[in-house]
């Protein structure tokens, strides 16, 4: 009964008084947005979140918030495509060296490929004679030619041979040829200074290697292999 | 084979003696009802406790739940050393507790999109949450700890007077508060007279010990009543045996209201003229009051077509003929327990408000000489009862009319029993409310530049 005669007409808003505490739906067009009207509830963003000062991270050109950016824009993006670009590059170089690094660290260490080389003194070798030693788990032949030898294989039509080959592209210094003592046949070891072309011959199944080691006759197909060596000077060889 | 049947004949029978004591007036507990379902489930239940406590709820079934405390501590119940407690208690909602920090309060209801507000009235003070129905015991929490146990800490009761300050301000900016307010304090001599805004000479001088004191002395659980809508009654009834059952006793009771009639002038620079003649009326629940409120309708209590002509409207049909510039008048009605206010509140151009005063007045004199005919009488009960209904559409309105009632008298009454009490009234009530009026001490309170403004003894 009270509440009807109470709340008739047009006055009864202002019979009472309303605080709202947390008031969850505050619809648009609301008229109480002030934050006094529900202190534990409504936060409005353009007075209650206050936003820090970011001037010390700011280029200098964008600083005057009343100044428009877009006349520095250009210059600000240059650079920082420029630093940004410059800074990839390096670090794909850093990336690719450290990734070599790692990757190559997995290959031959340096006691292994020390045994991969052999060091050979030329003057023990006389002339015209053959030196055979083990090098890679394989003969090698190191032969000290003579004047004659050479100017003979040298003369060699190359037509006639079964793999055309000039001396000249089998050697580095005419005098001294260094060769893989293995017949390229069937693998076995070409005996020096014997055969039909005063080379090598291979006693398994008879293929003739000339001074060049070169085959002339015989079953096998190609001629002795020819290393990598080079001279570092005049008595020495590395071979591999 | 004998046994099997056995079997489940015994587990039958158990399950009807579980259920014996289920009362078939009762709704049953968690089940779902269709659209079609029975009336009778959606009845509003009032349970009285042994402590005083008034227990209302209605299961509407909506998805969103409101839950109120209703207390009898509105600003009547201020004493001449704490006046503005009130305000201050309005404001203090959303302070520390002793189950809940003020952080917890705002974030755990936020948390579930619920809200809390306090409204008070000359004589009630409103706590009301609203939330989704499952998450009823969260701000049940809060709202207990809110109205039982809060701890007005000094530091957190001194940082209110800027709010104080900041309410009372925008009061003042409205003047039909200013007028109501100035109106109360000069038609009674106590009680009624309080404001509901903290007065000047207060603020800043409201302590936690008043805060602390005013809660003891009026908080008490014959003074309460707890309402709910969408909620189980079980549940709401459980709630308040448990938790609103710490103050008991009936606490201070409130001085009678002494009517004085007075006059106040509050004097501006407004070009509007804002006046409220009033005179003493009957308390609220009385068959009296709803004559008065029946009287309001057929004098006219505001537009009922927007941008309409008032074709209807006693009041502004007459005033009209005093006066061509632009004017507003509605009857003015305020029912409390134990008092009453009528009369008519008018808006006017600052040279015409004499003139519109008087014709107002005249108007209100028409009718206790009997120019009522049975038509108007008619539309003014259905109109009143038009507004009535329709204010109940709202869960606001259903929550506060459950809760005043519960309040009041500890029952409900319904809808249809109150059509038919406004059907009752007769034109002879009408016209003696109306005499009463015209041969009461008058009230008189107005605001704006008050140079045409006529005082009570001249009106």
């Amino acid at each position: 009964m009270m509440s009807l005669a109470a709340r008739s007409g047009a006055l009864s808003p202002y019979l009472q008084a309303t605080k709202h505490t947390v008031k969850s739906l505050v619809f648009p067009g609301a008229t109480e947005l002030v934050p006094a009207a529900a202190p534990g509830g409504i936060r409005l963003a353009h007075t209650d979140l206050k936003i820090p000062d970011f001037n010390d991270y700011r280029r200098l050109e964008v600083i005057d918030p009343k100044k428009s950016s877009q006349e520095s824009s250009e210059g600000r993006r240059a650079f920082s495509y420029l630093v940004t670009g410059a800074t990839t590059v390096v670090g794909v170089y850093a990336a690719k060296t450290v990734v070599t690094q790692f990757v190559s660290s997995m290959s031959a260490s340096a006691d292994v490929l020390a045994l991969s080389k052999i060091e050979i003194k030329l003057s023990d070798i006389p002339e015209g004679k053959n030196m055979t030693f083990k090098w890679r788990g394989k003969p090698l032949f190191v032969r000290h030619r003579t004047e004659k030898e050479i100017d003979a294989e040298a003369a060699v039509n190359i037509a006639e041979l079964r793999d055309p080959e000039h001396d000249k592209d089998r050697v580095v210094n005419p005098k001294w040829v260094i060769v893989l003592g293995v017949c390229t046949h069937l693998g076995c070891v070409p005996i020096a200074n014997a055969g039909d072309f005063g080379g090598y011959y291979c006693p398994c199944h008879g293929s003739h290697y000339d001074a060049s080691g070169r085959i002339r006759k015989g079953p096998a197909p190609l001629n002795l292999e020819v290393p990598y060596y080079e001279f570092p000077d005049e008595d020495t060889v590395i071979v591999g | 084979m004998k046994g099997i049947r056995g079997i489940s004949q015994l587990s039958r029978r158990f399950y009807v003696a579980a259920r014996a004591d289920q009362s078939l007036a009762q709704p049953l507990a968690g089940i779902k009802l269709s659209p079609g379902a029975a009336h009778t489930y959606q009845d509003v239940h009032v349970t009285r406790l042994p402590s005083g406590l008034v227990i209302a709820s209605l299961e509407n079934y909506s998805p969103a739940s409101k839950i109120g405390v209703f207390v009898k501590a509105g600003c009547r119940y201020e004493t001449p050393d704490n006046q503005g407690v009130t305000h201050l208690l309005r404001l203090a909602s959303n302070l520390t507790t002793k189950g809940a920090s003020a952080f917890k309060i705002c974030r755990g209801i936020e948390a579930v999109g619920g809200s809390l507000s306090v409204t008070s009235t000359r004589e009630n003070m409103i706590y009301t949450v609203d939330c989704l129905r499952n998450d009823i015991d969260t701000v049940m929490e809060y709202l207990i700890n809110v109205t039982t146990a809060p701890e007005f800490r000094p530091w957190e009761v001194s940082d209110l007077t800027p709010r104080v300050k900041m309410d009372k301000a925008q009061a003042a900016q409205n003047t039909q508060i200013a007028v109501v307010e100035g109106l109360h304090e000069a038609a009674y001599k106590n009680a009624l007279c309080n404001s509901l805004y903290c007065p000047d000479h207060m603020v800043g001088n409201i302590q936690a010990e008043h805060l602390h004191q005013f809660v003891q002395n009026n908080f008490t659980s014959a003074r309460m009543a707890l309402v709910g809508l969408g909620i189980d009654h079980a549940v709401l009834k459980q709630v308040g045996e448990q938790f609103l059952n710490i103050r008991s006793g009936a606490g201070t009771t409130g001085a009678k209201a002494q009517y004085r009639g007075g006059e106040i002038r509050l004097a501006s620079i407004s070009s509007l003229v804002h006046s409220a003649v009033v005179s003493q009326s009957a308390a609220a629940g009385t068959n009296e009051a709803l004559a008065f409120s029946v009287l309001q309708h057929l004098l006219g209590a505001g537009p009922h077509v927007k941008r309409g002509s008032n074709a209807s409207n006693k009041l502004v049909q007459g005033v009209a003929k005093a006066t061509a510039d632009p004017f507003d008048v509605s009857a003015f009605n305020a029912s409390y327990s134990d008092s009453g206010l009528f009369g008519v509140y008018t808006i006017s151009q600052v040279a015409a408000a004499g003139d519109v005063i008087k014709a107002a007045l005249a108007q209100v004199k028409a009718v206790a000489d009997g120019g009522v005919t049975a038509a108007d009488l008619t539309r003014a009960k259905a109109q009143l009862k038009g507004q009535f209904l329709m204010s109940l559409e709202t869960s606001e309105g259903f929550l506060e009319a459950m809760g005043t009632q519960a309040l009041a008298d500890g029952s409900y009454r319904s809808p249809e029993e109150i059509s038919k009490n406004i059907d009752n009234v007769s034109l002879s009530d009408v016209a003696n409310a109306a005499k009463k009026f015209v041969s009461g001490k008058k009230t008189m309170a107005s605001s704006g530049n008050l140079i045409k403004t006529p005082f009570v003894d001249e009106i």
